[in-house]
């Protein structure tokens, strides 16, 4: 067995020493003071931790997480937003070269060349250069991914209409509701479409808990109001007066 | 008697090195915040990590009262929040502390790219760095299905739709994902499993490589 | 530096303010988390409500086996649970339910399907007896005598409530 010169031992285990292994640095060779890692510097990591911790639970006291109301599967016209760190890549699909035919150059090629290009940056990038102006092209590349994600996410939160997102999700409580009552019959052929079938709401406003009065009611049903268009309703002045009445008092249960 | 129980271990177990390996290195000035008020740019890694931890274990602690079926999903959830001590805060944490763990990690990743950190030696660390980026999407995608609200279904059928237009093994990636044909129970219970032990164990996984090439090669010099 | 003994050293010192923000930063942390594990425990019993079960004028000095529901809620999950109630009058015309939850492993008894022992509560499981007013009989297995259910009476109507243990007795 070979022994002595060029083995390197490790416990019971001798290893060929091939000496190829770029140790790294001590770091007293670098420039300026050095601080022990216990306890100083970490002292001060932990500082900043723990200003973090107060910092984010007061966020957590603050805001409540979000919370829509339960997943229902056969809901027609809900309109789906991602987390905000994918809300790039949902705007990045809204475009004409990346979606319909194109589909796959939004949702796999871009995403798989950036991330093929992330992890392979050590081999594209190979110079001995690491100071970001030395180093012209990485340096633009990365920064001008970083603005088009920032703008992406830009673009897609002023364009998404937050208000309906918000009344889309809301959680509401169930109410009883007469659905044999010429009432209900009316709501169900005029309303239900985008109010939902228990005035939970869908496309539209939920109706549950708004405390509306008739008048309201039948005007809205006719000439629209806010994103609901005129001349939704389609029956008679009398069927209007039923509707509004049904309409008012389940919205003030 | 710590003292006596701390020595009566390393007279067996000989750990003094473990910990004096890690605590003992002199932490240069450039990367030093108190030096040079620029370096707290290399915060950013400590925080990442100290967010995964809270990840973690509110994760852990959600878990005592999360229930993956869809009956059950987002009244257990409601229930946590709105009715049990301190839910608010424990659920909050889950919630805003993965966007803050995103956040920290694009940030942490950011520094490494331009101070040059992932060239030679470091190739491999930058990698793993990547895949712990990868990972942690993947947790935010697969936890935001787990409430069983509304937001969480309909842009998990989004995300999987995505998935499906991948060539060739696209609507193949999407049924393992899916479990079933529609976005339902099966897939809700897969979600969980991904969320909760695979993905986690490869994050673990992944950190550990990540800490023990940054104890082998140390911290790259001063720009 | 003039007193070795107590002079805390810099070291010691940032020691000493390391476990401090270290032990602030997990508090902090877990603080929220083990009062939220630990909520069960904390929660506020709430009394039951009293649930109608008979007419008081039904009421006889046999005992009748009477089922009735109460509901439930455990955390999300809100239910009705089955209950049954053994109820009569004793000599003194006072009414009694009894719960048949054996209080020797939790079997259910039954009155009076022992031709053995006639008029006493019997278990199948382990042969535990009480007699009629639900006192075990020594010498079987049961430890207390069966639990008796909290009454009210109001307009004529039998209400029970939660069942409690006897003690002693």
């Amino acid at each position: 067995m070979h022994r002595g010169k060029g083995m390197k031992f490790v416990g019971d285990s001798r290893v060929p020493a091939k000496g190829k292994f770029i140790p790294p640095k001590d770091y007293s060779e670098y420039p300026g003071k050095t601080e022990a890692f216990l306890p100083n510097f970490l002292l001060k990591e932990w500082m900043v931790g723990a200003v973090f911790l107060i910092g984010f639970l007061i966020l957590t006291m603050s805001d409540p997480s979000p919370l829509e109301k339960e997943a229902d599967p056969t809901s027609s016209g809900y309109i789906p937003l991602p987390d905000w760190y994918f809300l790039f890549l949902y705007q990045l699909l809204k475009y004409p070269y990346a979606s319909g035919d194109y589909k796959i150059i939004g949702t796999v090629i871009i995403p798989g060349l950036a991330a093929i290009g992330l992890l392979l940056a050590p081999w594209l990038d190979r110079g001995l250069e690491r100071r970001p102006i030395k180093r012209p092209i990485a340096t633009s590349i990365m920064l001008l991914t970083v603005v088009l994600m920032v703008y992406l996410t830009w673009e897609s939160s002023v364009t998404h209409n937050w208000e309906q997102s918000e009344q889309q999700g809301k959680i509401v409580k169930q109410v009883e509701i007469d659905k044999s009552s010429k009432g209900y019959q009316l709501y169900s052929q005029n309303c239900a479409g985008c109010h939902g079938q228990n005035l939970e709401g869908g496309v539209g406003p939920a109706l549950v808990g708004k405390n509306l009065n008739p008048a309201i009611v039948s005007s809205m049903a006719t000439k629209g109001g806010g994103n609901m268009p005129p001349g939704v309703f389609k029956g008679s002045k009398q069927e209007l007066d039923v509707l509004a009445k049904f309409v008012s008092d389940v919205s003030k249960k | 008697m710590f003292q006596k129980l701390y020595d009566w271990i390393d007279e067996r177990l000989d750990i003094t090195p473990l910990w004096r390996d890690l605590a003992d290195h002199e932490v240069p000035e450039h990367v030093n915040p108190a030096y040079h008020f620029s370096a707290f740019v290399y915060c950013f890694g400590g925080l990442t990590f100290f967010t995964i931890v809270i990840q973690i274990l509110s994760g852990m602690f959600l878990t005592m009262y999360y229930v993956p079926d869809i009956n059950n999903a987002w009244d257990s959830v409601y229930y946590l929040q709105n009715d049990v001590a301190y839910g608010q805060i424990v659920r909050g944490m889950h919630h805003w502390g993965a966007s803050v763990t995103i956040v920290m990690v694009f940030l942490h990743a950011l520094r490494v790219f331009f101070t040059g950190a992932y060239k030679k030696p470091r190739e491999l660390n930058w990698i793993v760095g990547v895949l712990l980026f990868f990972v942690i999407l993947g947790l935010g995608f697969t936890g935001y299905l787990l409430p069983w609200d509304m937001k969480a279904l309909f842009a998990t059928k989004v995300g999987l739709q995505i998935a499906a237009s991948f060539p060739i093994i696209g609507d193949w990636i999407k049924l393992l994902l899916q479990g079933s044909d529609i976005v339902g129970a099966q897939t809700l219970a897969r979600f969980f499993a991904i969320h909760v032990f695979f993905l986690p164990a490869l994050l673990m996984g992944l950190m550990a490589a990540h800490f023990l090439m940054i104890r082998r090669q140390g911290i790259s010099g001063p720009l | 530096m003039s007193n070795k003994e107590h002079d805390v050293t810099r070291r010691q010192f940032l020691n000493y303010t390391l476990m401090g923000v270290g032990g602030f930063m997990a508090a902090g942390m877990l603080a929220p988390m083990v009062r939220f594990a630990i909520d069960p425990l904390l929660r506020e019993e709430k009394g039951g409500k009293m649930v109608d079960v008979m007419a008081v004028k039904d009421i006889t000095t046999e005992p009748v086996r009477k089922t009735f529901s109460v509901d439930r809620v455990d955390g999300w999950h809100k239910f009705k649970e089955e209950k049954i109630a053994y109820i009569f009058k004793d000599d003194n015309g006072k009414i009694i339910a009894l719960s048949p939850v054996c209080t020797h492993l939790g079997c259910t008894v039954a009155w009076n399907d022992d031709p053995a022992h006639p008029n006493q509560f019997h278990c199948p499981c382990h042969g535990g007896r009480y007699t009629k007013t639900g006192i075990n009989v020594p010498g079987t297995p049961p430890p207390e005598p069966l639990h008796v259910y909290e009454t009210k009476v109001k307009n004529g109507r039998l209400y029970l409530g939660e069942e409690k243990p006897r003690g002693g007795a």
